[in-house]
């Protein structure tokens, strides 16, 4: 809603600057910012236009003498309302207009021009870029623009809350202004006659179907109307509300609109033949045609104004085009009515139609300002249009408004405000707030006015109370009183040092969008959740797995020059396990993903890419740190993977890792060449086995004895079987067993390999013996020469 | 010295000119040419080992000669060893300390996690604890329970994704309220982070998705005071104690009375709004069975990625989500 100061000073005294009203208004809940800054306009003074002839060179300019108070100056102007005797806006050369645009001196079609004549959207006003902006010819010439321009075109535009239909008007806010200042808040102009006459029943009848839909209906007709341009002063109030004039009727409900926030309507009387009008829902109607020239088509939601039979009008939302007013329209019937704000809300939007006046009615229109509003427009058309009334006004007023009354106890407005707020204050705020209000012992006994909907209940009364008094009043305080829970605050902690972990290994967070394409979320073959109102063709699913997301930010990635990434995410993924809501799953998963080197080239180290066992270590590793039992990888068959294994830990199997399916990356639509290597985990599997508590074992002091031995295997033995196989035997004092060199050569034998496998022996309580460890070696070459056709390289 | 001896000697050398010609670039390979000639078992060794074999009179000459082979043959190994070993950068006395140091790899949080996890620490010093809820949620939990009648404009505040007729995605994480006091007893205090999903069109200053922070206290003798003093503390822990900061007047359904909470930005002299806060509307303690005559409260939400991109100084919130190395290796 755009609020032009000059407007508002019709109703309260404003002193303020444009800046400090809007603070004052955003500090009681009417969210302000200055629209137009005129301070930043130099240079751009009143000038008169002194001739204004046809220029020689070109038939659409025209060259023009300026006066700008000091000089006459040649002035090149394009507009074809330039005219001599004009009082206009002049920007003298080095004016700098808004979009920085530099006034300069300059020659046009061989001919010199010292300035320029300004249309209003080169002084930031209005879009109006026709022709120049004719000023008044009371301004005096050779004063800056500046002054004129802030008087009658400082506007604040507010962003209203839903709950506040009073906002929707000049006069709504200069309540609140004056409510605020303590200034006294000047009344509607509006001069009733004649409003008993039984004449206008003779002449139009109005029938409303339900009085829930349409609790009032008031109109009024009004004779020998002559449809032309607004006065001036109209037209200028118009715009600086960002309204454009149309024609001094339709101005007129504009105006009434903007002024004290009820929507009228004004039909022309002699395009309802049957002077009945009738207010109710659609029947058969199938279409109507509106005043913007849409047909459109109704159903049983929609409120319509009819002529009996067929529509004229969609109720509280926009007239119809058939029953509009026209340039030889000479009497008119104005409708000022009060709709139920649900049904105007439900029509609107199934129509997808908001208007000005839909956004009020569906707010809460002021059923009493209904009555104020018919004869503003009647007196309003009746000066500017000349129209004369036929006596009388109709008022079907079916659903009579009932006035709550509500109860504010003074013990629950200080709990509230924490602070002790004076009866005498609290008797400024309602009266300001014309809140009728009984001050009993320990309560007022409160009545709130028409006009404010929003007001049922005592909270809604003491956030009045607090509002106008003002938050900054209200002294800030810390005070729990209460006891709570003594168990870990943060029930997600394990996550975090999931997170912390997988920083420290190098991956970096990432963060993706949940909603994709349902190709992407399709792709395993599992069902995903569509929305039924997606943004975009590429956002209509949720996500079903991480692994896609973080491969389209390594494509991203890699197309901005980065290629060595470890990328992982912690976050949800949603199933459509079962039908319906019941059946919808979220489940938090860890994902991770490494593509390019390990180690990256430098002066130190040759380039080392990463491979399947990177994400095998840190796996192992994140057991390790859990405190969680070595993980086992099973290999199995995975859609997506190029080779993949389940990882467990214990029993249970917590998720997959391996090395992504190029032809996956491929159908997702993402460019990647090298070997992109994953793990995929499911968090609520993780996250039991780390919650256990942590015992700290002795540490053993006695030295460790390490042994080499090399032995030569046929290329089909796993190292891992035969690793696992030496451990199983349980043999005294052996900590550890793992490989450290595979060997490949002739010098070995064709398809065979050498593999050296380093020994840990550590006794808990003394130093161990040479020989005891010899002895035990013995029994592990035994062993695996016997289980794995192996054969001890040094026999070679 | 024997004649046989004299012939392997010059086998071996023989053998090891022929390896150097095909010298391996696999460092293993080198390294097991290595131990084929001067290993424990190697070549050279072997030779030694004859040493025991042969008249002591034709040891010394035997030994020199051995001797001069292993030389020789250390000699050229290592000229050839080291046109393919060039990565040594620690060679002898030789150093160059101004060589980077090495490339060490380590992991980067997300700033949102890394927002997040800053706001939790603040609370939880404060006695909040922690609780979170599901992204998918019915209509009741989203809007109704929160006194977002069924047909009022004050559902338009937030544009929503629908899943099925009354289930959305929520648009904030004030469903967990709902579902917190659904559950458990008066006294709360706690915070409610998570994604939510608004139905905008991205541009630089809205996506699809954010992360937020509720909060939620429901006491006896709760006062706006209350939720004033803990945001102030909250406003200065994040942006330091300088910080000028202002309560407006605002509207939302589940809260009453309702407000923003503004910071003061120097730089561009204006009022840039962080936060939306209330005291519990009472609908809404109806709406779980809680005594609104008993029981009073505040809650809160803040948008992490507001928070970050004013403290990071961030403009565009599209860079949360688009994973760049070069905006994440900031964090």
């Amino acid at each position: 809603m755009r609020i032009s100061i000059e407007w508002l000073k019709e109703f309260v005294d404003v002193k303020e600057s444009p800046g400090s009203l809007a603070d004052m208004l955003s500090m009681l809940g009417f969210e302000s910012e200055v629209v137009h800054d005129f301070s930043l306009l130099s240079k751009i003074v009143i000038g008169k236009v002194v001739t204004a002839k046809k220029h020689p060179n070109a038939d659409r300019l025209k060259l023009c003498t300026v006066n700008d108070g000091t000089d006459t100056l040649n002035v090149v102007c394009g507009a074809p309302n330039v005219d001599a005797g004009q009082t206009i806006a002049f920007a003298q050369v080095g004016a700098v207009l808004p979009g920085d645009f530099v006034i300069s001196k300059a020659k046009i079609r061989g001919e010199e021009s010292r300035g320029m004549i300004c249309s209003e959207r080169e002084l930031g006003i209005s879009d109006e870029h026709d022709g120049i902006m004719v000023l008044p010819n009371t301004l005096k010439v050779g004063r800056p623009i500046q002054p004129h321009l802030d008087k009658m075109y400082s506007s604040l535009e507010l962003d209203l809350t839903p709950n506040r239909p009073d906002g929707f008007s000049h006069y709504g806010i200069a309540r609140e202004v004056a409510l605020k200042t303590k200034r006294k808040l000047k009344n509607i102009p509006v001069k009733i006659s004649n409003a008993k006459s039984k004449d206008i029943h003779k002449i139009a009848k109005v029938t409303i179907e339900d009085a829930a839909d349409c609790p009032r209906y008031m109109g009024a007709v009004l004779h020998n109307v002559t449809v032309g341009p607004s006065p001036e002063w109209m037209v200028e109030r118009l715009k600086a509300a960002g309204q454009r004039s149309i024609n001094n009727l339709v101005d007129i409900s504009n105006y009434v609109l903007l002024e004290m926030g009820h929507p009228t309507h004004i039909f022309d009387y002699d395009k309802i033949p049957s002077n009945n009008i009738s207010v109710r829902r659609v029947k058969n109607d199938k279409t109507i045609t509106t005043l913007d020239e849409e047909k459109r088509k109704l159903s049983k939601q929609q409120l319509l104004i009819t002529d009996g039979k067929k529509p004229i009008a969609l109720a509280g939302i926009m007239g119809g085009l058939e029953s509009a007013v026209q340039d030889n329209t000479t009497t008119v019937f104005v409708e000022s009515a009060y709709f139920d704000p649900v049904t105007i809300r439900k029509g609107s939007k199934e129509l997808g139609l908001l208007t000005e006046a839909s956004r009020r009615f569906e707010r809460g229109a002021d059923i009493h300002a209904a009555e104020t509003a018919l004869w503003r427009v009647i007196n309003l058309v009746q000066e500017i249009a000349g129209g004369e009334l036929v006596p009388g006004i109709i008022d079907e007023y079916p659903g009579k408004f009932k006035s709550k009354n509500i109860s504010m106890r003074r013990s629950e407005l200080d709990l509230f405000a924490g602070c002790k707020i004076t009866d005498k204050e609290v008797k400024m705020i309602l009266d300001g707030l014309n809140i009728k209000h009984e001050k009993k012992k320990d309560f007022w006994k409160c009545t709130p006015p028409s006009f404010r909907p929003d007001l049922e209940r005592e909270a809604d009364l003491i956030e009045e109370i607090i509002r106008v008094y003002g938050y900054d009043n209200i002294p800030s305080a810390m005070n729990y009183s209460s006891s709570y829970l003594l168990e870990h605050p943060d029930p997600e902690q394990s996550l975090e040092d999931l997170r912390n972990l997988f920083y420290a290994f190098g991956y970096q967070e990432c963060q993706s969008n949940t909603l994709q394409s349902k190709h992407w979320t399709t792709i395993h073959g599992k069902k995903s959740i569509a929305m039924m109102n997606p943004l975009t063709e590429h956002m209509t699913h949720m996500r079903t797995d991480l692994l896609p997301g973080l491969l389209e930010a390594l494509d991203f990635n890699i197309k901005n020059g980065s290629s060595d990434l470890y990328l992982f995410e912690l976050g949800n993924i949603f199933l459509q396990e079962k039908k319906g809501f019941a059946g919808m799953k979220e489940i938090p998963m860890v994902c991770g993903i490494m593509h390019g080197n390990r180690v990256s080239l430098s002066a130190h180290d040759q380039a080392k890419p990463v491979t399947v066992f990177s994400v095998m270590g840190h796996i192992d590793r994140l057991c390790n740190v859990l405190g969680v039992n070595a993980p086992t990888y099973d290999p199995l068959e995975m859609k997506g993977y190029q080779k993949a294994f389940t990882v467990c830990m214990g029993k249970e199997e917590i998720g997959v890792l391996g090395t992504v399916d190029p032809d996956f990356i491929q159908n997702l639509g993402l460019e990647i060449d090298n070997p992109v290597h994953c793990f995929n985990l499911e968090v609520n599997k993780l996250v039991p086995l780390m919650q256990h508590e942590q015992k700290f074992s002795p540490i053993n002091v006695y030295p460790v004895m390490e042994r080499d031995v090399d032995f030569v295997f046929p290329e089909e033995v796993e190292t891992g079987k035969v690793s696992q196989k030496i451990l199983q035997q349980n043999y005294p004092n052996l900590n550890d067993v793992f490989p450290i060199d595979i060997f490949r050569h002739k010098s070995v034998g064709e398809n065979q390999k050498s593999v050296t496998f380093h020994f840990r022996f550590q006794h808990p309580d003394k130093t161990l013996e040479d020989k005891e460890v010899s002895s035990v070696i013995n029994k592990i070459k035994r062993l695996v020469l016997s289980e794995f056709d192996a054969k001890l390289r040094s026999s070679n | 010295m024997t004649n046989s001896l004299k012939e392997t000697i010059e086998a071996v050398r023989k053998s090891f000119q022929t390896a150097l010609d095909s010298f391996p670039t696999d460092q293993r390979e080198i390294e097991s040419l290595k131990s084929a000639y001067f290993g424990r078992k190697g070549e050279l060794a072997k030779l030694y080992a004859q040493m025991g074999s042969i008249a002591p009179e034709d040891r010394p000459k035997a030994g020199k000669a051995i001797n001069s082979l292993k030389e020789e043959c250390t000699r050229l190994f290592e000229i050839q060893e080291k046109q393919y070993i060039t990565k040594d950068s620690s060679n002898g006395d030789a150093l160059d300390y101004t060589l980077p140091g090495e490339n060490q790899r380590l992991g980067s949080r997300h700033p949102i996690s890394k927002t997040l996890q800053e706001i939790k620490d603040i609370f939880t010093s404060v006695g909040f604890h922690i609780a979170y809820g599901p992204e998918i949620d019915d209509d009741y939990h989203n809007f109704t329970a929160l006194n977002f009648p069924q047909h009022h404009p004050a559902r338009d505040m937030q544009d929503t994704f629908f899943v099925q007729k009354d289930v959305v995605l929520r648009t904030h994480t004030s469903n967990v309220q709902i579902h917190l006091m659904e559950n458990s007893e008066p006294p709360l205090r706690y915070i409610v982070p998570g994604r939510v999903y608004r139905n905008e069109a991205i541009s630089f200053k809205s996506y699809c998705l954010f992360h937020q922070v509720e909060a939620l206290v429901v006491d006896k003798n709760i006062s706006f005071g209350d939720l004033k003093g803990t945001l102030e503390y909250f406003v200065k822990r994040v942006f330091g104690n300088k910080v000028t900061m202002r309560f407006r007047p605002s509207f939302f359904p589940f809260t009453e009375p309702s407000a923003e909470v503004d910071i003061w930005d120097e730089k561009r002299g204006q009022w840039l709004e962080i936060l939306g806060c209330g005291m519990v509307d009472p609908a809404v303690f109806e709406n779980v069975g809680y005594d609104p005559k008993v029981w009073h409260g505040y809650a809160f939400g803040l948008g992490i990625e507001r928070i970050a991109m004013l403290k990071y100084g961030i403009s565009d919130i599209r860079l949360f989500f688009q994973n760049d190395k070069r905006f994440l290796d900031q964090f």
